[in-house]
């Protein structure tokens, strides 16, 4: 049996160049892990870890269930393109092996099995499978008609925006658009010549059979196999270095997922394999508010992450970012788009510089004595409202509170972090924490959800309960220790992104709100809010434009018809009172001015 | 003689002097953020500036002193800062006060 | 028969305009949203520079309109606003051959500047409840006592684009000396503490009073804008800012805070505006058609302007302009009605 032919020299090409490159990127990212991952994965390798991420890799990587979620017709798109093409391949599979029983094929043997059959003189054709095989290409071809139409209208499948792409990435994408109708076309010939019997290459076959005379079909019988051949050699070159590379980089990343890996807030080879995971799909340029409301079209994640995988990433893309999370909650991939945009800041931006803040030695300006800690936060001196309901509640229940910044304390570390300077963070988090320590507290209330957050995820308070006042003031209700008045105002709550998204916290806040009146949702809410504009995060977009955002939002808020907006962040405070025409509370106030007295 | 000053003397000159002063550095600041020169010197930044409740630290007077080309010893002084971002939230003229910072440490810092 | 002019805006500005237009033989109609003629002056003790009681100069205005008889609609609020007349909330319809838009201003609402505690520590007060303090005869502390240390903040709601309110209000800073010199008045051992950001005196004895207000009454004036304020256990006020002459932070606590609200253009200029299509300049209040031989003129023909509606003005600017609009309207109505 012969299995080879001129024309398969691209695909061979293409195959071992595609095998060799991505197994090299993969090694050496592997091999480059710090060991702190490696033990991981060697901990976690023989587990069940293991099981649901092959689970996962059917869901995501084949069926695409997330992009699903998100947008049907993407979705749609993405899995007849990704699952069909799986169960071309192995359906392909199968059928060379029920024309001539388990024998080895080499791999081109398989791919352009049609076209080898006549050569070693199979003439029957097994019907189940050419209808089988002719079925999936019309499931593949109809993902490559909607992805032109994404190109050409991106409305149509119900995105504002689609993903602007870089030079490589045009050409795999030119080659995966016509792979497919290129194969149509050669099998087409091939039945058309030798006959065949699926209702899609068989049928259009004897169409071509009847019409065009026959030396032209065989005239371009062996050039429409090359043309195949070559669409698939160059996708296959081309793949490794564009966005195509998300296929085979979301498999290991997802067993790395499993495994416990994650990114931090220095980077390492890791990030790699969530940058390449990135498809480009464009869901992240949709929801970005500096896109919608300011038209900043070349921040978003997509591009970041492209950028950063380029090596042409600049400092303003990377600064460019509220941060707020939005993107990340949509990402179909999962992928860490914060961490990863902190970790491309510190690069560039951390610098251990010793002798910075050498002045924090030996410092102490808190006041009382408590089990209880209350930190205010910086901002919150700026909004004295929140520090005075605070106040009035600790009193209320009889709390003893140790207050640690009443006086001027100092910052959490967090803007330090989101601005890329770790290290200098390291000294913030290093004397708060042993401030809290020193007086020994057990619970830790904050007004601040960035300093919330950051208590939370770096700061090692062991023995000490973090909590937002939002949290404690809804425990506080639930224990029965603070009972509140109710009246008929109802209430608009804004959720904040670091508390929101970034903490998971939004049922407290809203419980509490309930308690006191009745709580009227905005239309965007919970995961899907809105951010305020005044993130520390962003360091580029100035003072109008950061109104601008405030605007917008504010007035999504007010169109609820509420009495009043009620928010726990003093930063989405600041921002929101600057736009609103109706009352802006921070959620204690709400809280204090309806203290039942005993 | 010793109050003869022979134009060598260690200390800092008493004025500033912007004949001489270099003031590449700060135009290339103000060219890249404008707003800096939007400054009306209220000094809200500083009242308020966490930095500056425990040090020395006085950005006011430290952005005006690089805008008028002095830089000696406006690196280690701008490193007190935490960037916990009050300034920004204060500030009358809407100035990215953070941004700034960043921006000064840069030009004049070494990366 | 007389041509009729409808006044919106029943205050200085307004029945001023109303009163000189009388003069001349137009009938004058006053629509005004308040109960009671005579708008913000009312709530005044006393007028910059020359310390006049403001009733001095409102109540004969008043009378004026009262004993002319002008016809005024009170607690009616216009809705649009066109050449040939308004349209009031209630949907009723004033005919008239011109227009005059004198619908003022809005004081600065001090809650939005939250740093400042207004509204949440009982000392910190406004440069209006001050004068409302003085018209009621006596100036206390919340408890009831004297002041020893008083503060007085300038642009407040001025000049600060944190409230989107980026104009200088012009009289604040002028009133803030003026108000330090009557609390020293009341208060002569108090210490009065002045903070700004620049001291603006443009008008004829302003920097005069502010001399003395230094030199006499031994005012301090700290080149500094207050960050924040925050309320001690005995309710003084703590505030900080920063002394920028010796560049360096500044604390201190007071007795009792005062906020030299500005001045903005009304929430509902923008509705009016666009029912006669007038335009609103960045800073809120109406764009009148050019600042020099224009300045009571609007973009539309038969709609003129007089007072603070076109921009932050003291009361003699205001009275002054009335005079022009007034002299204004009668040569358009002289215009119109003779060459046809």
């Amino acid at each position: 049996m012969t299995f080879f032919a001129p024309f398969t020299i691209p695909f061979i090409i293409g195959t071992i160049f595609l095998f060799a490159a991505v197994a090299t990127k993969f090694v050496l990212w592997l091999v480059r892990l710090p060991r702190v991952d490696k033990r991981l994965i060697r901990h976690n390798l023989f587990t069940w870890h293991t099981l649901a991420a092959v689970w996962e890799v059917v869901r995501e990587s084949l069926l695409h269930v997330r992009i699903f979620k998100v947008n049907p017709v993407l979705g749609f798109m993405h899995a007849s393109l990704a699952f069909g093409w799986f169960l071309l391949i192995v359906v392909g599979w199968i059928e060379t092996v029920a024309y001539l029983g388990a024998q080895w094929v080499p791999l081109q043997g398989h791919v352009f099995f049609k076209y080898f059959m006549p050569i070693n003189g199979i003439t029957h054709h097994e019907p189940l499978f050419e209808q089988l095989m002719d079925a999936l290409l019309l499931v593949v071809l109809t993902g490559v008609a909607l992805a032109w139409m994404k190109r050409l209208r991106s409305r149509f499948m119900g995105m504002r925006r689609t993903t602007k792409h870089i030079l490589f990435d045009r050409v795999a994408l030119s080659a995966l658009w016509f792979i497919f109708p290129a194969r149509l076309i050669a099998e087409s010939l091939t039945a058309a010549l030798y006959g065949g019997e699926g209702f899609l290459t068989g049928s259009l076959g004897h169409a071509l059979a009847e019409t065009v005379p026959h030396d032209l079909l065989v005239m371009f019988y062996e050039p429409s196999w090359w043309v195949y051949s070559s669409l698939l050699g160059i996708f296959f070159v081309a793949m490794p270095f564009s966005r195509y590379m998300h296929i085979l980089a979301e498999i290991p990343l997802i067993f790395l997922r499993h495994w416990k890996l994650h990114p931090t807030a220095e980077r390492k080879s890791y990030d790699r394999f969530e940058v390449e995971a990135c498809s480009r799909c464009g869901i992240c340029i949709d929801p970005c508010q500096l896109q919608s409301e300011l038209g900043i079209n070349d921040v978003q994640s997509v591009y970041f992450l492209r950028d950063r995988r380029y090596n042409m990433l600049n400092l303003k893309v990377a600064n460019n970012c509220l941060m707020c999370g939005r993107c990340e909650a949509k990402c179909p991939v999962g992928i860490n788009l914060n961490t990863l945009r902190l970790n491309s800041r510190a690069k560039r931006r951390n610098i251990p510089y010793e002798g910075r803040y050498k002045y924090l030695r030996g410092l102490d300006r808190s006041s009382g004595e408590g089990r209880v800690g209350y930190f205010a936060g910086c901002m919150t001196s700026l909004t004295p409202a929140t520090q005075h309901s605070m106040e009035q509640i600790f009193k209320a229940v009889g709390e003893d509170v140790w207050f640690a910044d009443r006086d001027g304390g100092v910052c959490c570390g967090r803007p330090l972090m989101l601005t890329g300077e770790t290290d200098a963070a390291r000294k913030m988090v290093a004397y708060n924490t042993d401030l809290f320590r020193r007086h020994n507290i057990t619970t830790l209330v904050t007004s601040c959800p960035i300093c919330l957050r950051v208590f939370r995820e770096h700061y090692r308070l062991d023995g000490i309960e973090v909590l937002h006042h939002s949290e404690y003031i809804d425990r506080l209700i639930t224990e029965g220790r603070l009972s509140v008045a109710a009246d008929a105002r109802r209430y608009t709550y804004h959720d904040p992104c670091e508390l929101g998204r970034g903490c998971g916290i939004y049922d407290a806040p809203r419980r509490v709100i309930a308690a006191v009146g009745e709580v009227v949702e905005p239309k965007h809410s919970r995961r899907d809010a809105l951010c305020c504009g005044s993130s520390l995060a962003n360091t580029v977009i100035d003072d109008s434009q950061q109104l601008r955002l405030g605007e917008r939002m504010t007035a999504e808020l007010e169109a609820t018809g509420c009495d009043t907006i009620v928010t726990s962040c003093p930063l989405c405070m600041k921002a929101i009172n600057r736009a609103a025409r109706c009352s802006v509370e921070d959620i204690s106030e709400v809280v204090a001015k309806n203290i039942l007295r005993s | 003689m010793r109050n003869i000053n022979f134009g060598y003397g260690i200390s800092r000159p008493r004025a500033i002097d912007i004949d001489n002063n270099d003031l590449r550095k700060s135009n290339a600041i103000i060219a890249e953020m404008p707003e800096l020169q939007a400054c009306i010197g209220c000094g809200s930044c500083t009242a308020s500036c966490t930095a500056g409740n425990l040090t020395e630290f006085n950005f006011r007077r430290l952005h005006t002193a690089v805008r008028r080309g002095e830089y000696k010893g406006a690196y280690e002084d701008i490193n007190k800062c935490m960037l916990c971002g009050k300034c920004r939230l204060v500030c009358p003229r809407g100035i990215n006060t953070r941004a700034l910072i960043m921006l000064i440490k840069r030009k004049l810092g070494d990366f | 028969m007389a041509k009729r002019v409808v006044i919106v805006g029943g205050g200085p500005a307004g029945m001023q305009t109303a009163l000189e237009l009388k003069a001349r033989g137009i009938e004058p109609i006053i629509v005004e949203r308040d109960v009671e003629l005579g708008g913000k002056v009312r709530d005044w003790h006393k007028l910059f520079p020359s310390f006049t009681p403001a009733s001095d100069v409102l109540d004969p205005i008043i009378r004026g309109v009262k004993s002319a008889k002008i016809r005024c609609f009170l607690g009616q609020e216009v809705r649009a606003i066109a050449p040939d007349g308004v349209t009031l909330r209630s949907e009723e319809r004033i005919h008239a051959d011109a227009v005059v838009v004198a619908t003022g201003f809005t004081l600065f609402d001090a809650h939005r500047k939250q740093e400042y505690g207004y509204g949440l520590y009982s000392n910190v007060i406004t440069s209006v409840d001050l004068e409302r303090m003085m018209n009621n005869g006596r100036v206390t502390l919340a408890d009831g006592s004297e002041p020893r240390r008083i503060a007085i903040l300038h642009c407040v709601g001025s000049r600060d684009e944190k409230v989107c309110q980026r104009h200088c209000s012009k009289v604040c800073c002028i009133t803030g000396v003026k108000q330090a010199i009557e609390l020293k008045q009341m208060f002569p051992t108090a210490d009065v503490f002045n903070f700004y950001m620049d001291i603006r005196m443009f008008g004829a004895g302003y920097e005069e009073l502010y001399r003395e207000a230094q030199q006499r009454y031994n005012v301090h004036f700290v080149r500094g804008r207050i960050s924040e304020a925050a309320q001690t256990i005995n309710d003084r006020i703590q505030i900080k800012a920063e002394d920028t002459l010796t560049g360096r932070p500044l604390r201190m606590t007071v007795d009792m805070l005062v906020l030299l609200v500005g001045m903005n253009g009304n929430r509902d200029n923008e509705s009016l505006a666009a029912s006669a299509s007038l335009n609103i300049a960045p800073n809120g209040f109406f764009e009148p058609k050019d600042s020099f031989r224009g300045a009571v003129c609007s973009q539309r023909e038969g709609i003129f302007f007089a007072g603070a509606a076109t921009a932050p003005k003291s009361l003699a600017d205001t009275l002054a302009e009335a005079s022009m609009t007034a002299s204004t309207v009668a040569e358009y109505l002289n215009h119109k009605y003779n060459t046809r």
